[in-house]
């Protein structure tokens, strides 16, 4: 195949994807890796402190609740996701009358800004005047003078966990529903002429046959937990005091202290974290197929 | 038998009633508490505001969102094509490394981020957000891009090339016609990315009058605001919501497939 620009033409169409996208994301990340080695203020000062940046990051007691929010909104979210995903999903398959209405309702907050959403959320789960504790106390469930603190040091992690469910569960729903239409229908008629009830017939073939899916759907959930910030940010911005920081959201907080160096330190140990999970997920998915 | 039935539906309806109760309450709340107080004051009011310029967010969202999708598209098909169909020393190395940035969370990388934008002498402009949001959305593209063009039949190329095609008369004369729906997903999943993305231009972002809207949320918010400005903020969310539902009313099934697509091919 001779061309204009011969055996370079290759690079010439990859030039622009490596050049705006793998240069700049990649310099990024060599650039954090030698800020977090240094006391950098993010303006001029700058002198190298080697490791001393990780050594105070593994001592501070924010780091630590960051983490432990993080991995909770994890676990949380990757959970509710697939079981209500799953759950609808199937209902889905019934072809019930309704069933796509159902389906465009809970996949239409993908399409809302999480921005936005957070927004809605932060008011609605006000304690004093918020909605949510108006629409409970006008049930009864709740006091008139009552309030829960959706948003405070001990609901705000779980309260950050349920927006996400909110914007993210229809979108495990629609994975799952296209999983399911690709399991063949001779399984579930065979079980069918076994006996096999309609709970079998989930626990044995379905669930089963949507492996793949749901380990997808786990590896995206993860990322996806270290890349949250703006429901975050946006809600409790970390507070009351640090109680409701994620790692994301700490290191903003770190750089808006001037605190770059630190801040960059903080991203490595994101960064490590989040290349050592999807290389753990790759290879569990490489030895199932 | 019809007994069974009937109960298994009701058993299905109240699931599906039960999660879509929970699913309207933050819209129907978002709606009522915008006409709570002012009533439709309230939209005009956000519609007049001194400092929050509605329509001029919007536009500045079109502008970051759509200046982002029409880069992703084109440099993805480009690089997309020469990772399918060419092959040249450094082909897998290159094509890894590029994927591996898909578990790069904006957020890690703000510091550095926001050194090399202000570097360029391109903070506090549209194109220094356009080019962040690029980087971090293009990869889930080259990713989908890729895929797609593996499928396209060899023969269709080794017929265009007896014919005397060059490799890039193939892509814009083979490739790209039979790749309707895919450009389809990629761009409305491009868009729908860079117009939801709200840390990039809070980073790189000081101008109110350049924010997008997800930046602009902050011109309705006060330190203690009143039920009134309550009220106006809804009413605000709920516009700034209204360009994201009609794009979803028009692209929901490539939204949809373009979704599951990264997810299931990823």
């Amino acid at each position: 195949m001779r061309s204009f620009g011969g055996r370079w033409a290759p690079y010439l169409y990859v030039a622009p994807i490596v050049i705006i996208a793998g240069v700049l994301l990649y310099f990024s990340i060599g650039f954090a890796v030698y800020a977090s080695l240094t006391d950098w203020n993010g303006l001029t000062r700058m002198e190298f402190i080697g490791l001393a940046n990780y050594a105070e990051l593994f001592q501070d007691r924010t780091f630590y609740i960051a983490l432990g929010n993080t991995v909770k909104f994890m676990i949380a979210t990757v959970t509710l996701q697939a079981v209500l995903g799953l759950l609808i999903a199937v209902i889905a398959k019934e072809r019930i009358p309704g069933s796509n209405f159902f389906k465009a309702l809970f996949f239409a907050p993908i399409a809302m800004a999480p921005a936005i959403i957070a927004t809605v959320f932060k008011y609605m789960l006000e304690a004093n005047y918020g909605a949510l504790n108006e629409t409970l106390r006008a049930l009864g469930l709740l006091g008139a003078n009552e309030t829960i603190q959706w948003l405070g040091a001990d609901l705000g992690v779980w309260s950050i966990s349920a927006i996400n469910v909110f914007s993210w569960m229809g979108f495990s729903m629609m994975v799952y529903f296209a999983g399911l239409m690709a399991i063949p229908d001779e399984l579930y008629e065979a079980a069918e002429l076994d006996g096999a009830g309609w709970w079998r017939r989930l626990f044995s073939i379905t669930i089963p046959s949507l492996r793949g899916t749901t380990s997808v759907l786990i590896t995206l959930g993860i990322v996806g937990s270290l890349k949250t910030f703006d429901s975050v940010w946006l809600t409790t911005q970390g507070g009351p005091g640090v109680s409701t920081h994620f790692l994301s959201t700490f290191l903003y907080q770190a750089r808006l202290d001037r605190e770059a160096g630190y801040s960059s330190a903080i991203g490595i140990v994101i960064l490590v974290v989040a290349f050592a999970l999807a290389v753990v997920q790759m290879r569990l998915s490489n030895r199932e197929n | 038998m019809k007994r069974k039935r009937l109960l298994a539906w009701g058993a299905m309806y109240g699931v599906l009633g039960i999660l879509a109760i929970m699913w309207t309450y933050p819209i129907v709340v978002a709606i009522q508490k915008s006409f709570a107080v002012g009533g439709v004051g309230n939209y005009t009011a956000v519609l007049n505001h001194d400092q929050f310029n509605y329509w001029s967010a919007i536009g500045n969202s079109f502008l970051m969102a759509g200046g982002s999708t029409v880069v992703i598209v084109v440099i993805s098909c480009l690089g997309g094509y020469a990772f399918s169909r060419m092959r040249f020393p450094g082909r897998v190395f290159l094509y890894r490394a590029l994927l591996a940035c898909l578990a790069v969370p904006v957020a890690s990388v703000v510091t550095p981020l926001f050194f090399s934008i202000n570097s360029l002498g391109l903070r506090d402009s549209y194109f220094g957000v356009i080019i962040p949001l690029v980087a971090f959305n293009v990869m889930t593209m080259l990713l989908l891009t890729k895929n797609h063009f593996d499928g396209i039949p060899t023969e269709l190329v080794e017929a265009a090339t007896i014919d005397g095609a060059r490799p890039f008369g193939i892509l814009w004369r083979i490739f790209l016609p039979l790749s309707g729906p895919l450009l389809a997903n990629v761009s409305v999943l491009s868009f729908v990315y860079s117009w939801n993305e709200y840390l990039l231009p809070n980073l790189l972002i000081s101008s109110p009058e350049k924010y997008p809207v997800t930046q602009a949320i902050a011109l309705l918010q006060f330190e203690r605001m009143s039920q009134e400005q309550i009220g106006q903020l809804y009413a605000g969310l709920i516009l700034m919501t209204i360009p994201s539902v009609i794009v979803y009313l028009f692209s929901q099934r490539y939204l949809q497939s373009g979704l599951t697509a990264g997810a299931v091919k990823s």
